[in-house]
């Protein structure tokens, strides 16, 4: 289990500033999700922890090491899905270990078959699956190479609304098994609730970290959780914060 | 194991989202595909029809049954011994078209060698592409047979020109395709093989060929066409096999028969040809089915 940081991180697109001096960490095994309204450099922020855009100033750390480039350490999952048109579902979760070299690929694609559902499917294009399998499998992928950090970038923004909450269900009894650290992006009051264990409401653009706040849910949420008294208050006082910043 | 049943149950329930049946769909496309006969079975029957009614000269279009002989008489009649530099044409048909065809196959697997090889540097290196593509794109606007003269002083007349012309008429569109399709693969999928781990130096292997490779397959067809529609043209260059070198020689005797024979053996093995490499290619290029 590895600590992630975002040490004094600023970024610009030419004249627009996008990040000014974020400063996050995230625990070994925590989910800390990210909010804040759109357009405000949530996913510019994932891509410099991701390595696919270098930061103008401040730094990345992983377990106290400074990253600079994607890694399969950190094993992101965006919005569009991230599979490989070409390959079958076999062989997209297979990418990851094959490139690490291992000798139990075989064993590793039937765990994460199983653990996503999609064993019936292992022989499938990614374009013959719906869009909640595609996004289980795209987490998948990355998960097979074992990374101590996974980076979600609104994973679950294309799907309708039942899909979804059955995607957060699934996504929270993963990451609890894997005790992963996980940096989720969202826009989604409801998804940052279920999912992580502390939210961080980021500023209007350009971007800061401007109030941290622990998620009280405990471990096993899911459909239940929405009803529950706290949660509809708690969605309330988050909501007034996101449209306030 | 509440977490496998609930799954287990999404994934049942994901079911009713996914595409159609290829089965259905098939069976669409083979029928649309039986078609494709009727627009040849209508021309040949007006064919036989303005033939048959004498609305055409038979010195500009021979009617289909004159056709129809000489090409029994090119691919089963008598063969005859024939002088040095003269070309057969009674029982010579099989030879001619597999003269014809092993020439167009050398050119054009050259062809995709240099155009993918080539093609590839110019989509994976910016520098290499604005380096090149002036001349390139000035060099594929030459006509073809503005290529002819220079060919015949290089190579000779015969073999080595006809060679020379097949490739440079079936390189360009393997090479387009493969820069065009190779410099704009989605970045997505280059940062998410980086993020699985896959070097720098197999992005190649791994990402741009792959996902280039139904374009790629496009250029191929269309490079096999071309490099088959010039075969004529290289095999004018004075060989003494070939369907060109047949054709030519019946132009000048004025045996517009054989000229008409010529082209459907052009349009058949062409039509053909393409069948062969779309089913050598299919299992590559299917995932972009759509």
């Amino acid at each position: 289990m590895s600590t992630l940081r975002a040490v004094q991180i600023s970024k610009s697109f030419g004249a627009v500033a996008v990040l000014d001096r974020i400063d996050l960490t995230v625990q070994p095994g925590e989910t800390y999700a990210l909010l804040g309204p759109s357009g405000c450099g949530k996913s510019t922020l994932l891509r410099v922890m991701a390595g696919f855009e270098p930061a103008d100033e401040g730094r990345v750390e992983l377990a106290g090491r400074v990253v600079t480039r994607p890694s399969p350490e950190r094993g992101m999952v965006a919005q569009a899905g991230t599979l490989f048109p070409w390959l079958p579902l076999r062989d997209n979760l297979a990418f990851g270990p094959r490139e690490a070299g291992r000798s139990d690929v075989d064993e590793v694609v039937a765990e994460l078959l199983q653990a996503t559902g999609l064993a019936d499917f292992a022989d499938a294009l990614p374009r013959q699956l719906s869009g909640g399998m595609q996004q289980r499998a795209a987490i998948a992928q990355v998960l097979a190479n074992g990374p101590p950090v996974l980076l979600l970038d609104e994973p679950f923004g294309a799907l309708d609304a039942q899909t979804r909450l059955r995607m957060h269900e699934w996504l929270r009894s993963v990451l609890a098994a894997r005790e992963t650290t996980t940096l989720l992006v969202t826009h989604d009051v409801d998804e940052a609730l279920l999912l992580a264990d502390r939210l961080g409401l980021l500023s209007a653009r350009p971007a800061r970290v401007v109030e941290e706040i622990p998620v009280p849910f405990g471990g096993a949420r899911g459909r239940h959780t929405l009803s529950d008294p706290a949660f509809v208050r708690m969605k309330a006082q988050i909501l007034d914060r996101v449209l306030v910043a | 194991m509440p977490l496998l049943t609930d799954l287990a149950r999404l994934t049942q329930a994901e079911r009713g989202d996914l595409p159609t049946s290829p089965a259905r769909s098939q069976g669409r496309r083979r029928w649309r595909r039986a078609l494709g006969v009727v627009v040849p079975l209508l021309l040949l029957g007006a064919w036989a029809m303005v033939s048959g009614l004498g609305w055409i000269s038979p010195g500009l279009l021979p009617a289909p049954w004159t056709v129809t002989d000489a090409g029994r008489d090119f691919f089963f009649g008598e063969r005859r011994t024939t002088l040095a530099g003269v070309v057969a044409f009674d029982g010579a048909g099989w030879g001619h078209v597999g003269a014809s065809i092993f020439r167009c196959l050398v050119s054009f697997a050259l062809a995709v060698v240099v155009g993918i090889s080539v093609g590839l540097a110019l989509g994976l290196s910016r520098w290499v592409a604005d380096l090149f593509d002036p001349v390139i794109n000035a060099l594929r606007a030459v006509p073809l047979y503005a290529w002819l003269p220079i060919s015949l002083i290089w190579f000779g007349i015969g073999e080595g020109a006809a060679r020379a012309l097949i490739f440079i008429g079936a390189l360009w569109p393997v090479l387009i395709a493969t820069a065009d399709s190779v410099s704009r693969v989605p970045r997505g999928y280059i940062e998410t093989a980086r993020m699985l781990g896959t070097p720098r130096h197999r992005l190649w292997r791994r990402v741009y060929v792959p996902s280039a490779l139904p374009e790629i397959v496009t250029g191929l067809r269309l490079s096999l066409t071309l490099a088959w529609m010039c075969v004529i043209v290289g095999e004018l260059t004075g060989t003494s096999t070939g369907v060109g070198a047949m054709m030519n020689a019946a132009r000048e005797t004025g045996r517009i028969d054989e000229i008409v024979v010529g082209m459907f053996v052009f349009a058949v093995v062409g039509y053909l040809a393409d069948l062969v490499l779309r089913g050598l290619t299919r299992r590559w290029v299917s995932w972009a089915d759509t």
